[in-house]
């Protein structure tokens, strides 16, 4: 069963993240939440999340460093990562792509958009 | 319906532990099922028969069976339920307002790229599509000498394109008063129009630019649906964001055709000089163009090529006039000097940031499909398309019309020439092409006026 992993800080981004993911487990697909940067590492070390929808402002440990350790040092490169990052926000382009990030949304996020993205993830 | 499940229901954290302690700590036989009798949580121990039904709203989405203990259960459950139900609903509305919200950030960054007021106003409705529901959609703009209001652009509606209005009806008020509208029940308002499409509800909203009122939108549905106040507010915005749009694009376009009289003279200017090609490059852009929509080449696709065939000449500036008038035969070393023409065409052509997408088309003209061909030896599809069509158009032409040393063939004659040398000096798809192009349209009739 294909796993989708939420990772945020901020409990109402998680529940809408989730929500927007709804229909996709009705088609079996489990979605996963963490609330920080160290239990996402650990979940996706141990269930291999096909896409994991990633905060980068987190305290402790950043998206930034979750998405480094998973492609850099686990070398999950099948990992589908999506970084989120609020709007308005400076956010390190680069950064992003030295940490091997696939994509990166703006919160608020399109749920359509969302929604496509897991889809057209899923079925590779 | 409600949308919840009793099992989604106890899988949310932190909840579904605190069950699991609850149940631990009841220490009786209990079961928990779903609406539709799927188990979800049974401890051991026999079976209560006594059922406690789990509602939310009044609905029934679970049971839960045991003795009196399982009632504070299913009571606690209830009411858990119809907490996640709240949460729930406030959750879709935040999502709906996400969708507005990126629908407007997207607006903003898109439309700058739209420069037709059509391909504007579908862009407008593609974007109002996706928050608001409805089944036919009408985008109307003023026309200026007859105050009329004439249509850009129907949808689902059997307004066609090009169609003027008198402003009258619901349209009409909202285009006088410039004051978006809401009509639900359309059948009951005094002004409404009955026409061929069901129309049950309805909204309208001005096309404001920075300025004046340009145009209106309408959007109905066939059946009947509650408009809201800020569905209103959404379309508005959404609709001045485009009529913004199109008065800059007005300017744009302003702008391109001073851009493109600009490059027609400069290309005649340099056709003056050679008295005997006369319209040389009218024609070969006409053929070029005809042989592109042929091909299905793109708008982007064909527009370069039509400022690449009206300039692929622009290089002869470069050659002198003694060797480009030159009546005689030319000098191995004169023709030297002619064949560099393509090469300062690019030279010349580079200076223009504009027309920087054009320079495969200028540059190339005279490479042949087997590589025979200068300034570079290009062969097959390493050659742009947009030249390896002048490439036709311009021998066609040359072919067909008289120059100073020889009277031009007949059409019979340049088309046996163009079979003969598809696949080495043109693109065989493109001599094709030619074949089943408005070219052959034009010849056609003047033959059949000829007979
Ligand atoms: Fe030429």
């Amino acid at each position: 069963m294909p796993k989708i992993l939420v990772v945020d800080d901020e409990p109402h981004i998680r529940y809408l993240l989730e929500l927007t993911l709804e229909e996709l487990e009705e088609e079996g697909v489990e979605v996963i939440t963490a609330d920080n940067g160290q239990a996402a590492l650990e979940i996706i070390r141990d269930e291999e999340p096909a896409l994991v929808f990633l905060d980068v402002m987190m305290p402790k440990m950043s998206g930034f460093d979750v998405c480094n350790a998973v492609k850099n040092e686990l070398e999950l490169g099948d990992v589908y990562i999506v970084l989120l990052t609020a709007k308005g926000q400076e956010f390190d382009k680069q950064r992003g792509q030295e940490v091997g990030a696939d994509l990166y949304m703006t919160k608020p996020f399109n749920p359509d958009d969302v929604l496509a993205k897991a889809r057209e993830v899923l079925k590779r | 319906m409600n949308s919840i499940t009793l099992g989604k229901v106890l899988k949310r954290r932190p909840f579904s532990p605190l069950v699991t302690r609850l149940v631990t700590t009841l220490a009786t036989p209990l079961v928990i099922e779903e609406a539709d009798g799927t188990l979800l949580l049974a401890t051991e121990g026999e079976r209560a028969v006594t059922c406690y039904p789990v509602t939310v709203q009044g609905e029934l989405i679970g049971r839960v069976y045991g003795d009196e203990k399982a009632s504070l259960l299913a009571s606690l459950l209830s009411y858990h339920a119809e907490i996640e139900l709240e949460r729930k609903h406030l959750g879709n509305e935040t999502l709906h307002k996400y969708r507005e919200i990126t629908l407007l950030y997207e607006t903003a960054d898109k439309i700058p790229f739209c420069m037709e007021p059509r391909e504007i106003a579908s862009f407008l409705l593609e974007q109002l599509r996706q928050v608001i529901t409805f089944t036919s959609a009408t985008v109307l703009l003023q026309d200026k000498e007859t105050g009329l209001l004439e249509v850009l652009l129907a949808e689902g509606n059997e307004y066609r394109p090009g169609a003027r209005l008198e402003p009258e009806g619901i349209m009409g008020a909202v285009w006088a008063s410039g004051k978006g509208e809401i009509v639900n029940d359309a059948a009951t308002d005094p002004r409404f129009v009955n026409r061929p499409t069901t129309v049950s509800s309805l909204m309208c909203a001005p096309l404001h630019s920075k300025e004046s009122r340009i145009g209106i939108v309408m959007l109905t549905s066939a059946t009947q649906r509650v408009y809201l106040a800020e569905d209103l507010k959404l379309f508005t915005t959404l609709a001045s964001q485009a009529a913004v749009q199109m008065e800059n694009a007005a300017l744009y376009l302003q702008l391109k055709a001073a851009f493109y009289t600009m490059v027609y003279t400069l290309a005649e200017t340099i056709e003056k000089r050679d008295p005997y090609t006369g319209n040389h490059t009218k024609r070969v852009m006409e053929y070029s163009l005809a042989l592109g929509r042929t091909l299905n080449l793109s708008d982007e696709q064909l527009q370069r090529l039509e400022l690449a065939a009206v300039l692929h000449d622009i290089g002869k500036i470069g050659v002198r006039d003694d060797i480009l008038l030159k009546q005689s035969k030319l000098t191995e070393d004169e023709f030297q000097q002619i064949m560099r023409h393509p090469v300062f065409g690019e030279e010349i052509i580079s200076r223009i940031p504009q027309l920087s997408d054009i320079i495969p088309g200028v540059k190339h003209h005279h490479e042949r499909f087997d590589g025979r061909g200068y300034p570079d030896g290009l062969s097959g599809a390493q050659i742009d398309i947009t030249a390896r069509i002048i490439a036709v158009a311009d021998s066609f032409d040359a072919m067909t019309t008289d120059r100073p040393y020889r009277k031009g063939f007949p059409f019979e004659e340049a088309f046996e020439e163009l079979r003969k040398n598809a696949g080495t000096q043109f693109d065989p798809e493109i001599v094709e092409a030619f074949f089943a192009s408005d070219v052959m349209d034009a010849y056609f009739t003047a033959n059949a006026r000829l007979a």
